[in-house]
């Protein structure tokens, strides 16, 4: 069974490296994302759903 | 029988290699700065209060829809930077990312700007952002660039618009000021542009594009500079006797005024040469100073208003 598995795709130390600081970078701006929303909705109060056009 | 050779063709899933530093160079991370500064300005003098989180809120919001329309325009434009000397070091050019991962890296911040200031702040600022990306996106990057010698004069605008999206942001609507900070900018960038076009002008004919001294040539360039910037001067001089700036600001901009328009002269009357290289670089760094003690009075002006009244 085992001799039969392909190796798939082996990223280079370079690749892995680079797409773990993309995913830390990912992870940390929807983070911002969503203390802006929280900081936006204690600011705001109730207000938060009066939204004028 | 197959006629496509499978063993010469690289099926195997690109992987990339970009690091973040190459996505923040899509941004722009210069021009945004600008575009920062400019829309801070236009936020500070709005003559309402902004709570702070609601204020860098806006700002970050304008700024992340400044570096979606840098995204979207590298994408588009890979292929002439390719060819320039300024611009193929970005990250498209040098292989690091493809059109399509920016041109989706550039949607996506659009999209997430553009609600978040109209779901967060108001969606008068929110429609306005949304018109500035897709002016610089498409109507500039897309239609004028490649088309007419005037791209950066229309193009502008979308340079022009961040003080006043800001000001929408604080106000919920539009007033005289922040129109004047936007004839300012959008009379500003042509002389800007055009000087660097001067010295950059073989980059631009390799690449195709028609920027004005490749078409009309570097004298007609020079004359054009002299007149937008005697236009741009008058602007910027108007709103203090008109009384919407402070003296600082008149006195900041009738002295700068002066020095833009000698240099502007000098680029005009040296045609060639090393005399003729230097005016014109000297324009072009002191179009920056210009741009940014102007507004850097307006915010002056703002925090003395606003500390005068603790002080005495």
């Amino acid at each position: 069974m085992d001799d039969n598995k392909q190796p798939g795709i082996v990223l280079t130390e370079a690749q892995k490296k680079s797409r773990r600081q993309r995913s830390i970078a990912i992870a940390l701006a929807l983070g911002v994302l969503v203390l802006l929303f929280f900081a936006v909705t204690l600011v705001k109060g109730p207000a938060v759903l009066v939204r004028p056009m | 029988m197959s006629v496509v050779d499978h063993n010469a063709i690289d099926l195997s899933p690109r992987i990339s290699e970009a690091e973040v530093g190459d996505y923040i160079a899509l941004l722009k991370p210069r021009v945004m700065s600008l575009v920062i500064f400019t829309a801070l300005v236009g936020l500070m003098i709005a003559p309402v209060h902004v709570h702070p989180v609601l204020a860098f809120t806006s700002i970050l919001c304008i700024a992340v829809g400044a570096g979606a329309s840098g995204a979207l325009n590298m994408a588009y434009e890979h292929d002439i930077d390719a060819l320039m000397t300024r611009t193929a070091n970005r990250p498209i050019p040098r292989g690091k990312i493809t059109q399509g991962e920016a041109a989706a890296f550039g949607i996506t911040l659009a999209f997430f700007s553009v609600m978040t200031l109209g779901i967060l702040v108001n969606w008068v600022a929110g429609a306005l952002l949304a018109f500035t990306i897709f002016f610089y996106a498409v109507v500039y990057t897309i239609w004028l660039k490649r088309w007419t010698a005037q791209n950066i004069v229309i193009g502008g605008a979308a340079g022009a618009l961040p003080p006043v999206v800001a000001w929408a942001a604080a106000t919920g609507s539009l007033s005289v000021e922040p129109l004047l900070l936007f004839l300012i900018i959008f009379f500003w960038t042509p002389p800007h542009f055009w000087a660097l076009a001067l010295f950059r002008s073989d980059d631009y004919a390799r690449a195709g594009v028609p920027m004005l001294p490749v078409v009309a040539g570097p004298d007609a360039t020079r004359l054009q500079i002299l007149l937008y910037t005697i236009v741009l001067v008058a602007i910027a001089l108007a709103p203090w006797p008109l009384g919407y700036f402070g003296a600082a600001y008149g006195v900041t901009s009738l002295v700068l005024g002066a020095g833009m328009l000698w240099l502007s002269i000098n680029v005009y009357r040296h045609r060639e040469g090393i005399e003729a290289s230097r005016a014109t670089r000297r324009l072009f760094a002191f179009s920056i100073l210009y741009l940014f003690a102007l507004f850097a009075v307006l915010l002056l002006e703002v925090v003395v208003r606003a500390i005068a009244p603790m002080v005495w």
